[in-house]
């Protein structure tokens, strides 16, 4: 039904080129996010689904039907706005049912789906009310009324959330998965936050100068990135990144003055790529203040100098040193308190990875 | 201290509506004559002095001047020359705006190659003087069989003012978000559904901004009005000029002033009725612009 698939998709703006061969396959009832910084071609993609823009080459199938020459209104896809484009003149009720209008509905089907919509979405007391009238949060559930009045194959959603409210933006998050989870209907979601991808997503892509970095659950893309630029993208705070000299299969770091050496799960292929030097790739949850543990090869102590402490409540940001690159590690907010210099931090490498420096190209 | 603050504050505000209401009356003052005189007959406009109240007003001059003065040899007075303009500026000023409008719609929101080309093109149109076109249009006119026509006049104040109003609407439309569109366009609205059902509804300020422009312009308008009229199509500038200068006897300066002020009244209508909208319109354009 609203199995989307991309072949080979290019996107071009005179001799730019903004997206580069696009393959993505998007299954039915899918929540399919699209990540990146801005400028990297996440919105284009968004408007060549939808037929706001040509594609340049490729082409793009919906449901088993090749839309690429297809105008928007024939490819049965819903969009949210960012800045909801809601028609300013018309009530909430004709905003919603103004699609319906124009494909020519009977009056009371419309009045029908107007008032389930509005039932879904908690609207039904604001039907009479103009676009102006309404908050933000308000607006934001109108203009996903407008999207699931035509019941369409597909739902684009082009960054929804960004013009709300931090607390609103969490509520609003959580409902738009619920909705998700009810209609079952194929969604892709373009952001640029990634707490908002990791929390939403089936899957997530990641994007860069108009190429596809990685694709993958959200569980894939946090823990195992497949380069430089998803590791530093996903995370708050982020991925810690030093660069360290390689001895034997081991990385040497200093911390608080001292040498130490970290074994990490890709140690032989380190080893054998005859490297002088790799980028550590850990992230600050691993570096915790000691806890009971099993002999465990990955688990090392070392002393750190906490130079900056930065409490989050739940749990403590400490910032200090390694290899003269500024890391930061989450401590307990007990510990937080009393951290200072040389204070006993416990490292699990576990999870930590290597990048090769001149690639930005996991080693594996 | 605070007193002389006080004092110092009182003394600016004094000084600026001594200001203000001096330059009122010295630009309210010819408006002032032109109606007391035209109140007047003209006994006492030899006699009397320029800005004293009529003794005896009357509405001869008025009367005469709408009904029965001589513009050159035939003497109907301005009445036919009135609805002649009436004529002209209603079509003129629909059927630009609605150009306009168009215009405005295609050239914010569906730009094509060369659409910033043919608007710069349009907006060089604001920039020709009336004097430059008048040769080329009469040969126009004459090859449309249009000359010394209503509709000839008409089709000329349309064309020049295109370029303004599609000036107006394009700016105003680039203000709206495109997404409007977008959205509209994935809902299965067409090209003229768009304009219709969405920017239709939000346009009365800048249609108010348009047409008071319009009307004004053409209307007031001596030199196409002039140039491109015959004996029964001249508008009523041309014939306010007629008027004056025809003299049967003395000057009848009542008239003249009763005469002048009927053909400058729609205008003065206008902007007392719609002044204000006018204003907002325009600064309404530019702030959200």
């Amino acid at each position: 039904m609203g199995h989307i698939k991309l072949n080979n998709v290019c996107k071009s703006f005179g001799s730019t080129e903004v997206l580069k061969n696009i393959d993505l396959d998007i299954q039915d009832g899918e929540l399919l996010i699209l990540i990146g910084p801005s400028g990297c071609g996440k919105s284009t993609l968004m408007n060549l689904i939808a037929g706001l823009e040509e594609i340049t080459s490729g082409n793009i199938v919906i449901a088993g039907d090749d839309v690429s020459d297809k105008s928007p209104k024939d490819r049965d896809i819903a969009m949210v706005f960012q800045s909801y484009a809601l028609y300013p003149t018309m009530n909430v009720a004709r905003n919603i049912s103004f699609g319906l209008e124009m494909r020519k509905v009977p009056k009371e089907e419309q009045e029908k789906t107007v008032n389930r919509v509005a039932e879904l979405l908690q609207i039904d007391h604001l039907l009479d009310r103009k676009p102006g009238q309404l908050s933000g949060g308000q607006r934001q559930r109108v203009a996903m009324g407008r999207a699931l009045a035509r019941s369409p194959k597909a739902f684009l959603f082009d960054e929804p959330l960004s013009n709300l409210d931090a607390k609103l933006r969490v509520e609003m998050r959580t409902e738009i998965k619920k909705l998700h989870h009810r209609l079952g209907t194929t969604i892709i979601y373009v952001t640029h936050d990634q707490v908002e991808a990791m929390t939403l997503a089936d899957r997530i892509a990641v994007l860069k100068d108009g190429v596809i970095q990685q694709l993958g659950t959200p569980y894939q893309i946090y823990n195992d990135p497949a380069n430089h630029f998803v590791a530093d993208f996903m995370g708050s705070p982020g991925m810690n990144f030093v660069e360290c000299v390689v001895f034997e299969d081991k990385l040497i770091i200093e911390s608080g003055s001292q040498n130490y050496q970290l074994s990490i799960p890709c140690s032989d292929s380190v080893k054998s790529s005859k490297l002088d030097s790799v980028i550590l790739g850990i992230r600050p949850e691993m570096l915790t203040d000691p806890k009971p543990h099993e002999n465990n090869p990955y688990i090392h102590e070392v002393e750190f100098d906490v130079e900056v402490i930065e409490p989050m409540g739940a749990d403590t940001i400490a910032i200090g040193k390694w290899n003269d690159t500024e890391i930061q590690v989450r401590l307990s907010p007990e510990s937080g308190e009393t951290a200072a210099e040389g204070f006993k931090l416990q490292v699990d490498t576990s999870k930590a990875i290597a990048f090769d420096p001149r690639t930005g190209q996991r080693v594996r | 201290m605070i007193t002389n603050k006080f004092s110092s504050i009182n003394f600016g505000r004094v000084l600026i509506y001594s200001i203000l209401i001096f330059f009122a009356f010295i630009y309210l003052t010819p408006l002032y004559v032109m109606f007391s005189t035209s109140l007047k007959d003209i006994e006492e406009i030899r006699s009397g002095n320029l800005l004293a109240l009529p003794n005896d007003p009357t509405l001869y001059a008025w009367v005469k001047a709408w009904s029965s003065a001589c513009t050159g040899s035939e003497c109907n007075g301005l009445a036919p020359f009135f609805w002649n303009s009436v004529r002209i500026v209603f079509p003129a000023v629909i059927i630009s705006t609605i150009i306009g409008a168009f215009n405005g719609y295609v050239l914010s929101k569906w730009k094509f190659k060369g659409s910033e080309l043919l608007f710069g093109a349009l907006l060089f149109g604001c920039f020709i003087p009336f004097q430059v076109i008048l040769l080329p249009m009469a040969i126009l006119l004459s090859k449309l069989g249009l000359s010394n026509t209503v509709s000839g006049l008409v089709l000329v104040h349309v064309i020049y003012g295109v370029a303004f109003t599609t000036l107006f609407f394009r700016n105003y439309y680039v203000g709206i978000s495109t997404e409007l569109v977008r959205a509209a366009r994935l809902d299965g609205a067409g090209f003229f559904d768009i304009f219709r059902h969405i920017f239709l509804p939000i346009s009365t300020p800048i249609f108010v901004v348009t047409i008071i422009w319009q009307f004004t312009q053409i209307w007031n308008d001596f030199l196409f009005g002039v140039v491109y009229s015959g004996a029964g199509t001249q508008p009523i500038t041309v014939a306010l000029n007629n008027l004056v200068n025809t003299s049967v006897g003395g000057k009848e300066y009542n008239v003249d002033m009763a005469a002048a002020i009927i053909a400058a009244l729609p205008t003065l209508i206008v902007y007392v009725f719609a002044g204000k909208y006018f204003v907002r319109g325009l600064t309404a354009g530019a702030v959200k612009g």
